[in-house]
């Protein structure tokens, strides 16, 4: 591979609109435009080095998909260049080119043919992908007679396994539910180690700023901010807080924005699970958790099903206020914490906030469980507890920094 | 790039691009022709038979309308009505299902091109290929039963012509038959219409004097004479050839560069 894996050169993507149907006809014999332009992306020019692992944010409509859907080849540019070095499997609405009427068996072969591979190339994975989709005999079957389940893990098995050197992305780390959804999130994961060039959109702030070396912030189908992951976001996430507050809840732990919401848990045990939530001030359980500011301790156990032939997960706690923003929050794999598992099996994880600086106010506390890196979430519980902060002063606010005066 | 230089260019677009097409996507094609080959015929209880009884079944009814029914009598020095019919009949089977398929075309492979990079150069050969191969094994069975292994031989070549004829109206008919709504609804009308038209259930000396001469308006009037003068030795002249050539020749650029320019609107509009 050379020195771009992906560029774009003065691309810019606009979608026609006909006040009249025939219109579009008459536009294709004639030549003449009679459309309206609905423009999707202006002038961008990027370039993607072989490894790379770009992020792609944005609000809803900035011309995101778009933009993957060019650079897959979906759909062409109206103007400006694209070139691409390499095959390219790209993760967009997953199944959606599957032909209905052929067996899984075949559409592999099929989705294969498209990505230019010969039959011996494709026979050559044949076992794997059929392995790693994990739908036994259906494999045989037409893939009309799918699940959706089913068809999701196939077209996801296809699009990983036929060896891509770059990797796009639209929304979804991993499919799937339960165990599955694990374990293709590991395979991207597989991806990234292995130096492949990964685009990757996502709402989810933390996601991508955890995997991607650069960040491209596209506004109205063009970048308006492109750079270090931690730069472009925390400009992103502001304007997004000021545009439109909005109810973060567990949010900006894992999946903000994500549309992946609580995780459906299919297979019990077979993934690791929430098991309880245990809150104590100084010490005490009571229904009502009442805290002094600065001189109550808080303490937080999570309980959960470690699941099966996973890693132990990690746990992220965070305090949101009431309007649902998250004041702050703490991860176990982030601070490289390895949790335990006590004799009855269960995962534990404990955390103290001590002397609690909280200012007057209700808080909520939200739980996630997470894989063992902290980035895929395994469950979420929101507004687990309620606590309610007293405090002795008038400071205002809602947390009291730590603090010296120097006159 | 003048008018003239742009109608040629578009006309050995027209033929070289889907051709092309096919080579660079073989095993693509391929995959895709056995495929429809099997769907055609998976789960029935005749099997890979009914590629041979299904023109043959259709035959029988022209047959007992019109030779029957009407009792269309043979010309007196000509081929008797029903092998006339025959010969004349499976070619237009085959030439009805491809353009009946090719207006419907975009639509049936949604499913492959709509998320996906796909090849769309390749679709309107791959749909005159199966047609052509299950009327092609058809028409050489019939030719070997009714004029021997010389006939036989010789029809090999008459659908791929036909087919090669039909490249300008298979590039144009999946256009406007996902962009113009009416025409897919009109396509068997049309083509009941054209086969009333052409001399395929009577003979062309059948028609009345006033009307005799019109008949080469349609060009499948000049491919069917030439396909009875190659099998049945009847008469044939030149201009048989030079019109639907003529024809052919006009069509493929306009056509071409129809398709060419739908291509950006298909997955828009579906």
């Amino acid at each position: 591979m050379g020195e771009v894996a992906l560029s774009m050169q003065s691309v810019s993507k606009y979608y026609k609109y006909y006040e009249k149907e025939m219109d579009r006809i008459k536009e294709i014999i004639s030549g003449k435009p009679r459309f309206q332009k609905i423009s999707a992306l202006e002038d961008i020019n990027l370039e993607v080095k072989p490894g790379e692992v770009l992020g792609v944010i944005g609000q809803n409509g900035a011309g995101k998909s778009t933009l993957l859907k060019v650079l897959s080849g979906t759909i062409l540019p109206s103007s400006g260049e694209v070139s691409a070095h390499g095959r390219i499997a790209a993760l967009l609405e997953l199944g959606a080119s599957f032909h209905p009427d052929m067996t899984g068996k075949e559409n592999v072969f099929l989705s294969g043919a498209i990505k230019g591979m010969s039959k011996n190339e494709i026979e050559n994975i044949y076992g794997e992908i059929v392995a790693f989709a994990e739908i036994g005999e259906f494999i045989d079957r037409p893939v009309k007679t799918y699940s959706s389940g089913m068809f999701v893990r196939l077209a996801f098995s296809i699009a990983t396994h036929i060896d891509p050197e770059v990797l796009i992305i639209d929304e979804a780390l991993s499919v799937g539910d339960g165990a599955f959804s694990r374990k293709s999130f590991d395979r991207i994961m597989d991806f990234k180690e292995a130096g492949k060039t990964i685009l990757f959109c996502s709402h989810s702030m933390y996601q991508v700023e955890v995997l991607c070396d650069r960040v491209i912030w596209l506004e109205n189908g063009r970048i308006r901010k492109e750079g270090a992951p931690v730069d472009v976001i925390s400009e992103y996430s502001e304007l997004v807080r000021m545009a439109a507050p909005r109810n973060e809840s567990l949010g900006s732990v894992a999946q903000e924005e994500s549309g992946e919401t609580e995780v459906v848990i299919s297979e019990a045990g077979a993934i690791p699970r929430i098991l309880e939530v245990l809150v104590k001030v100084d010490g005490q359980t009571s229904e009502v958790h009442k805290i002094i500011s600065e001189k109550s301790d808080l303490e937080v156990t999570v309980l959960f099903d470690p699941g099966n032939g996973v890693p132990l997960a990690s746990v992220a706690i965070a305090i949101s206020g009431g309007d649902g923003r998250i004041l702050s929050s703490v991860g176990s794999a982030h601070d490289k914490i390895e949790l335990f598992i006590n004799e009855q099996g269960q995962g534990v994880a404990k955390i103290l906030f001590p002397a609690l600086p909280l200012l007057r106010g209700n808080y909520y506390l939200d739980v996630a469980l997470l894989c063992e890196k902290g980035i895929h979430l395994y469950e979420a519980a929101r507004q687990v507890a309620e606590i309610f902060v007293e405090q002795e002063g008038s400071e205002r606010g809602v947390v009291k920094l730590p603090h010296q005066w120097l006159s | 790039m003048s008018f003239v230089q742009g109608f040629f260019r578009n006309m050995v677009g027209g033929l070289v691009r889907p051709c092309e097409s096919v080579i660079k996507n073989w095993s693509l094609y391929s995959m895709l022709v056995k495929r429809d080959l099997v769907n055609r015929t998976s789960g029935t209880i005749l099997g890979k038979v009914w590629p041979l009884v299904q023109p043959a079944l259709q035959i029988l009814g022209y047959w007992f309308i019109f030779g029957v029914i009407f009792s269309v009598r043979a010309e007196s020095r000509g081929p008797n009505f029903l092998e006339y019919l025959l010969i004349g009949m499976l070619p237009w089977l085959c030439v009805a299902e491809v353009l009946n398929r090719s207006a419907t075309m975009f639509r049936e492979f949604a499913p492959l091109y709509r998320r996906n990079p796909f090849p769309l150069e390749l679709l309107p050969l791959l749909v005159m290929t199966i047609p052509c191969l299950v009327y092609g094994s058809a028409y050489f069975v019939l030719n070997l039963f009714l004029g021997g292994v010389d006939k036989a031989l010789l029809s090999l070549v008459v659908l791929p012509l036909f087919m090669i004829w039909l490249i300008p109206l298979s590039l144009l008919f999946p256009v406007l038959g996902l962009f113009v709504k009416d025409f897919a609804q009109a396509i068997p009308f049309l083509l009941m219409i054209t086969l009333f038209l052409t001399p395929i259930l009577y003979f062309p000396s059948m028609l009345p004097d006033g009307l005799r001469q019109f008949i080469w308006i349609n060009p499948f009037s000049d491919l069917m004479a030439l396909v009875h003068g190659l099998l049945q030795d009847s008469e044939y002249t030149w201009m048989n050839a030079v019109r639907p050539f003529l024809i052919w020749l006009f069509l493929l650029g306009p056509c071409w560069l129809v398709y060419k320019r739908s291509i950006p609107h298909i997955r828009e509009v579906l």
